[in-house]
């Protein structure tokens, strides 16, 4: 490992239990926190009439000193002997969950503070289980405050056993669980005399026994398309390789449209001919081809490419103020792709810190809640499990433009790479002639789906007809099955390689008096 | 892939996602070093072009090196520069006397302020770093400020795994923060790995340098032997001294810094 790699530590755990109190100290137990800062906060104290306050070194903010409390995730710098560590700060309020997500979700390891005299508290738990559904398997647990149950073993030893059996429930082994005071400084940098019966490390050579998180060099490759540019006479597509690495002369194919080409350059700005690009860098790539590929497509290795999802199930925390809606339509966003989709089902509403399951087959998830859930993509999207791969098994979900909720891919169900059907919407809209309704489907080669909107059954329901003109025979089958499916007739008639269908509502049979008024409930 | 290359895959990541989402945007240019390592990502991010102009607002109260080393770079690089001044502030006659926060707030502020609104700039690039102060702590990467140019720094959206929330309201334009997650030292790191040319204010002369450039009447120099980009790394790393303490507006009075940032200050 580079000893120069930094680490970016998130420090999570239930309000006032001392998180920011805990960075402070880091700060000044380790010589990093700088005199001027530290003079600032002794004026700011004593204006306020207080003792000095190691968490104004973060709350930084006058609203959130005014009132002790942390509001917004803010991060920090500073080096011990071993290597440069990021410390980032975590609001421990649940109304702020979605500041903690964005900062924890920004970490390599985390700490995960607990207060020795209160225990385990809501957002403890529910601090620990996102910590699990973000991928962050490195945890150290702080059990703080011990100067007010007068340093006793038997206390830490109950918090040690309730944190272990909680943090086992999400799946987190955590590294160490280490008694500490942030406000006294026992077992922070050096040692504590006040803790002879504990052993094991200070809290700072806990964190130094971490590693960054890896780049993903070891799996397949993965490369999102994130924009292309044609400058200079060449067709660049422009991205980060996720994981993997790519090199010039290399196989390669793209999900979800399947097209397939030779990398012909790695480009980089002054650096002509780049031998290669692993994970982590953001480079350029040209292809022997012209693919006329875009945003959102993933390039993998020929036999490689990651799933062409139509539908996923996902394990999702949600932070919007409205619920989430079984049968809405939201945006997923997934690494450079995004796809507008539709909740199809919610098989299990949990609570986000006592992880009981509140509901199956629920019909609504609501603000702070974690689900499992499936989203139908309304068009096809590269997806891997995050168990594979967890730069493309992670997502947002965005309600009016805005980030609103997220989660990991637990399961996708795919199309053959390349051969998905286009998803064509009939409404009222695609009815184009003035004289009768015409919807031309001429120019769509490939295999085909509908999704039928309520107007367009109301005008057949009404008696109307309408026309469909198709390319190939092949998709004839699809027309078919919509027909059955809505018990509409159909008139085929040939045009050269395709033809023209008509579709009409049945008159309804006249059945026997007996069964027309149906069955008695 | 070690420190720095992280940090400028990083920033090359997040120019890229703000030049496809966004038609209308500029990069503010200080003169100072991060802004100019910012303009050196860019021309990495875009294979040596900077598609986008470049805005420096001009207080009239900056140091004639900075200026000459400004037109100088802009010539060399062929970038499009766009200098503003709040001409009628500083026709009212508008100087650090009459109040530093007025002051600041008249001819950076507003001055920006104009010239997003007479370009129709929709996004900013910005040089701002996590580590410089306490409200800088909290900013996001894509930042955004509403019509009034105000920061709701107490509601924001989240952001996580790189998925920047890049569409907001009309009225609104949005900072991006390419460098918020590097610190001073990293800038300097970088800058000497990459030989930027940055400008020579930076470099001590008769034992004083400035570590940090702003208007000539709020800034003072530190004291430092360091004349050299390598004395200057190797300076930083055992310094004690916040890299804006030569900055009066930082100091003036409690929390001045977080109110000029919500009324749209950088
Ligand atoms: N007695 C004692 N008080 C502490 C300790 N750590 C923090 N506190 C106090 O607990 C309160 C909340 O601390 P803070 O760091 O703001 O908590 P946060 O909400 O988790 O960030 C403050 O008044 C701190 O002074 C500790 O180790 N011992
Ligand atoms: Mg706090």
């Amino acid at each position: 490992m580079d000893v120069n790699d930094t680490l970016r530590i998130v420090i999570v755990g239930h309000v006032d239990h001392g998180k920011s109190t805990l960075i402070g100290r880091l700060f000044y137990d380790t010589g990093s926190l700088p005199e001027e800062r530290y003079r600032e906060i002794e004026k700011t104290c004593r204006e306020q009439g207080r003792e000095f306050e190691f968490a104004y070194l973060m709350d930084a903010l006058e609203e959130e000193r005014e009132h002790n409390i942390t509001i917004d995730t803010a991060q920090t710098f500073f080096r011990t002997a071993k290597r440069p560590y990021v410390i980032i700060d975590a609001p421990g309020h649940k109304e702020f969950l979605k500041n903690m997500i964005t900062g924890a979700a920004a970490a390599d390891a985390a700490i995960l503070l607990v207060d020795g005299a209160e225990g385990v508290q809501e957002q403890t738990r529910r601090h620990a289980y996102i910590l699990s559904l973000l991928g962050l398997p490195q945890v150290t647990v702080a059990v703080n405050k011990l100067d007010l149950v007068g340093y006793r073993r038997e206390r830490f030893r109950e918090i040690e056993e309730e944190i272990r059996r909680f943090l086992g429930s999400v799946g987190i082994v955590p590294s160490y669980i280490v008694p500490l005071s942030a406000r006294e400084g026992d077992n922070i940098a050096t040692k504590s005399s006040r803790m002879p019966w504990y052993d094991g490390p200070t809290l700072l050579s806990a964190l130094d026994s971490f590693s960054p998180a890896r780049e993903a060099t070891g799996l397949p490759l993965r490369f999102p398309v994130q924009d292309v540019y044609v400058w200079g006479g060449k067709r660049i597509y422009a991205g980060r390789v996720e994981s993997g690495t790519v090199r010039p002369g290399d196989r390669v194919a793209f999900s979800p449209t399947g097209k397939f080409s030779l990398v012909s350059t790695v480009e980089k700005w002054n650096r002509p001919d780049c031998p290669q690009a692993s994970a982590g860098e953001c480079v350029g790539i040209t292809l022997e081809d012209e693919l006329f590929l875009e945003r959102g497509e993933v390039m993998g290795a020929r036999e490689n490419v990651p799933a062409a999802a139509r539908e996923v199930s996902a394990s999702i925390f949600w932070l919007g103020n409205a619920p989430l809606r079984l049968n809405q339509r939201y945006v997923l966003k997934l690494a450079t792709s995004e796809s507008e989709v539709t909740l199809s089902a919610i098989p299990e509403r949990i609570n986000s810190s006592t992880l009981e399951i509140i509901e199956r087959h629920a019909d609504r998830v609501e603000n702070l809640e974690v689900a499992n859930v499936t989203f139908t993509l309304h068009r096809p999207m590269a997806v891997d499990t995050f168990e594979e791969n967890q730069r493309l098994g992670r997502f947002v979900v965005a309600e009016d433009a805005f980030v609103a909720g997220g989660g990991i891919v637990r399961e996708v169900w795919s199309d053959t790479v390349g051969a998905q059907a286009r998803v064509i919407r009939l409404d009222v809209r695609l009815m184009t002639e003035p004289d009768g309704n015409f919807v031309d489907l001429s120019r769509e080669a490939g295999p085909i789906e509908f999704d039928l909107s309520p107007g367009f059954l109301d005008r057949l329901e009404g008696g109307e007809k309408v026309a469909i003109r198709l390319r190939t025979a092949d998709q004839l089958e699809t027309l078919a099955r919509l027909a059955f499916g809505h018990r509409m007739g159909f008139e085929f008639r040939r045009e050269g390689e395709g033809g023209k269908v008509v579709l009409f509502r049945e008159r309804p049979v006249r059945l026997p008096a007996a069964e027309e008024t149906g069955p008695v409930i | 892939m070690d420190h720095l290359d992280a940090l400028e895959n990083q920033s090359i990541y997040i120019f890229r996602e703000a030049f496809r989402k966004f038609k209308d945007l500029a990069m503010l240019w200080s003169i100072g070093k991060d802004s100019t390592t910012l303009l050196w990502l860019a021309r990495k991010a875009f294979f040596g072009r900077v598609p986008f102009p470049l805005v420096h607002i001009d207080t009239n109260f900056k140091h004639p090196r900075m200026i000459a080393y400004r037109d100088r770079m802009a010539r060399e690089w062929g970038v499009d520069l766009i200098v503003g001044r709040n001409e009628e502030a500083l026709c009212a006659g508008m100087e650090p006397a009459k109040g530093r926060f007025q002051c600041c707030n008249a001819l950076k502020t507003q001055g920006l302020q104009q010239i997003l609104e007479k370009h129709g700039f929709k996004g900013v690039f910005l040089g701002i770093r996590r580590d410089e102060e306490g409200s800088r702590a909290k900013e996001r990467v894509f930042s955004p400020r509403d019509k009034n140019f105000e920061w709701k720094y107490k509601d924001q959206p989240p952001e996580l795994w790189d998925q920047f929330n890049t569409s907001f309201g009309p009225e609104t334009h949005v900072r991006i923060h390419p460098l918020l997650s590097w610190t001073e030292l990293d800038v300097w790191e970088y800058i000497r790995r990459e030989q930027v040319p940055v400008c020579d204010l930076y470099f001590a002369r008769d034992g004083k340098r400035y570590r940090s450039l702003g208007c000539v009447p709020c800034n003072s120099p530190i004291e430092s032997k360091a004349g050299s980009i390598a004395e200057i790394v190797e300076e930083l790393k055992v310094t004690k001294t916040p890299e804006r303490a030569g900055r009066a507006q930082d100091h003036e009075a409690a929390y001045m810094m977080q109110k000029l940032r919500s009324l749209g200050y950088m």
